[in-house]
């Protein structure tokens, strides 16, 4: 997604909400309290309900749900708000078989799905261990997109390495009708993600001129490294099963993911001039592996990974999917009003007393709440988290999963309404 | 019973494991009493797993090595299938929309492993298909798995599903995800449950066996 600058071009003239909204934001991440709780919205599928149209038409119409997304912004006035997430269109031009969406794989009103599967199998750590870059381009990849399959027929990479000899060698390969056609997909996918991003800016352009400043944290992300190893790779029943038969491996493999993602982070923030990385976690949250794995395979690459952020001036936003409360003792080693930390289903009041001076909290309001809760459950319980978690500072409001779909829309508006008027300072 | 084989196995020693099991079956052991030792084991990682000692990694491993196990010992065991009397029948699927399995196979697996004969439906699956399964088996108990927030609807529908089918009787749990009593509340489910060992107990309940 694209950052502020985009929206600070040189006719934009910020108007005096844009500039509220933005401070109140930008106040509670570096643990200031601002005039009142920020509250941030990620509408998500709801705007395909709000519009009564499918998800599928969601991504197909962007100006339609550009659209909802401006009612949406108009009927709850948040500080920030932002829609569904990408599009289908470069999965599809690809073949991609880890993803599934609404009209690629799941019907016109299905939910946009990660489909986890082994596409490195358990004795795959040698090769990828050798030479990561090479693999990932010639097994890797033909075995995740069905429209990459050609570049298993490419040589390997580092033969680039012999200079003019290789290409004498090599290049004919280019040639080869599976090579060039995966190097068409590639490019299609290449357009139709530029073209998606043509489209967020203009989106983000046209929210800044309605006074609501764009969301600058997801442009960039990337994984813990325990997470990368399992979520495109491995899988979760393979990496557990890693770390109890070859767990050494599993270590080596991570350092040299952690080195990579870090290289791509650093560049890709200086790149757009927005310095935050998003981080979503997956398996550190309690319930899968227990603490002492947690302190082995988890939780000091990823701590590494986010000091070496901070060290090159990026604002991590760990989003700490599940239950995190017995883990939040770690996340409290992190240097104070460094990172931003959003909670699933983390007890909000017990992160608030544990890491409430290190990093600014955002969360806050359980989806189930707002499915299936009474208007005054809704309402007493913002009111409680206005009140503690909201104490002075450091928190943003949102709900906790950055999406609403599925919500009842008049429960939205009694959660918005109650933060307005609990979240004063 | 092989105490030494309950013990690699709790202890994850999967090598152990293995060239025990090989040991006891070329000395002549009954193949079923060596199903029974793995068994055990898995009660034990089951309990440990209740209490918080072992976690997914552990009982990911203790599956690889129950199958392993089960690879040696079935060819034996052929002649004498159907023998082992069943606490109860469940149908068990994670509800259409939705195509995450491996919380549906982990308490799948706990069932099957604590003496009830499941008929897993896979993913992604409708409420008609429920239903049918239900009808075709007898099945008393459904067990509803999802890990969206997108599942609560489709798990409503086929509690209502099960209900217009006049399958009144059949107790329905649910668990996965996002779910709590509110959820439960809202799909009219009978029970939820937030591991695979509260599946057990509920299904040993609901079917007389607790």
């Amino acid at each position: 997604m694209s950052e502020s600058e985009d929206a600070q071009g040189s006719e934009f003239i910020p108007s005096p909400e844009f500039l509220a909204r933005q401070k109140r934001v930008m106040d509670a991440i570096q643990l200031k309290q601002p005039d009142r709780i920020p509250l941030i919205l990620g509408m998500g599928y709801k705007l395909a309900e709000m519009g009564g149209i499918t998800k599928q038409a969601l991504y197909d119409n962007p100006d339609q749900a550009q659209e909802l997304l401006e009612q949406a912004a108009a009927l709850y006035q948040p500080d920030m708000i932002f829609g569904a997430w990408h599009t289908p269109e470069p999965s599809k031009a690809l073949g991609d078989r880890m993803t599934k969406w609404p009209g690629y794989g799941l019907d016109a009103n299905g939910s946009f799905q990660f489909n986890e599967q082994e596409f490195m199998k358990a004795d795959d750590y040698d090769d990828f261990l050798e030479d990561p870059s090479d693999w990932a381009v010639r097994v890797y990849l033909p075995r995740a997109f069905r429209e990459l399959e050609g570049l298993a027929m490419l040589p390997p990479f580092g033969m680039s390495l012999f200079g003019y000899y290789n290409v004498v060698q090599n290049y004919a390969t280019l040639t080869l009708p599976p090579v060039v056609s995966a190097l068409q997909a590639m490019s299609q996918a290449a357009q139709a993600q530029a073209e998606w991003l043509g489209q967020i800016i203009a989106s983000n352009q046209r929210m800044a001129e309605l006074g609501f400043p764009p969301m600058p944290f997801l442009a960039v992300f990337i994984e813990a490294p325990f997470d990368f190893m399992s979520d495109t790779l491995r899988g979760m029943r393979g990496i557990f099963l890693d770390m109890m038969r070859q767990p050494d491996k599993l270590l080596a493999a991570q350092e040299k993911v952690l080195r990579i993602q870090l290289k791509f982070a650093i560049a890709a923030t200086r790149a757009i001039g927005s310095p935050y990385v998003f981080i979503p976690l997956h398996r550190g949250s309690d319930g899968f592996m227990s603490l002492k794995q947690f302190e082995k395979f988890y939780w000091p690459q990823l701590k590494e990974m986010m000091l070496q952020l901070i060290e090159a001036g990026i604002t991590p936003w760990a989003y700490y999917e599940g239950v995190w409360d017995q883990r939040l003792p770690y996340l409290a080693e992190l240097p104070p009003g460094k990172t931003m930390g959003s909670f699933q289903d983390s007890d909000i009041f017990k992160v608030k007393e544990i890491v409430g001076d290190t990093m600014c909290i955002m969360g806050g309001m359980p989806i189930p709440l707002l499915v299936g809760g009474t208007p005054e459950q809704v309402r007493e319980h913002t009111q409680k988290v206005c009140q503690v978690v909201g104490k002075d500072g450091g928190f943003i409001m949102t709900s906790s999963v950055l999406e609403l779909e599925g919500c009842n829309p008049e429960l939205i508006k009694v959660w918005v309404e109650a933060t307005q008027e609990y979240g004063g300072y | 019973m092989s105490q030494e084989l309950i013990d690699a196995i709790t202890d994850m020693r999967e090598d152990d494991a293995l060239e025990i099991t090989d040991a006891l079956l070329e000395s002549g052991a009954d193949p079923l009493a060596v199903l029974d030792d793995c068994r055990q084991a898995m009660e034990i990682i089951g309990q440990r797993f209740e209490e918080g000692d072992c976690f997914v990694p552990e009982l990911i491993l203790a599956g690889e090595m129950l199958k392993e196990i089960s690879a040696k010992v079935k060819p034996l065991i052929q002649e004498q299938t159907g023998s082992t009397e069943k606490l109860g029948k469940i149908v068990f699927g994670t509800v259409e929309g939705d195509i995450h399995d491996i919380a549906k196979d982990i308490v799948a697996f706990m069932l099957d492993i604590n003496g009830f004969e499941v008929y897993d439906l896979g993913v992604d699956v409708p409420a008609a298909t429920f239903v049918a399964k239900v009808q075709e088996t007898g099945a008393t108990i459904v067990g509803l798995s999802g890990f969206l927030t997108l599942a609560y609807d489709p798990m409503k529908e086929t509690v209502a599903a099960l209900k217009a089918a006049d399958l009144t009787d059949v107790k329905v749990m649910i668990g996965g995800g996002q779910i709590d009593d509110q959820i439960r509340v809202y799909t009219g489910a009978d029970a939820y449950g937030r591991d695979a060992m509260t599946a057990v107990s509920l299904a040993k309940q609901w079917s007389g066996a607790a």
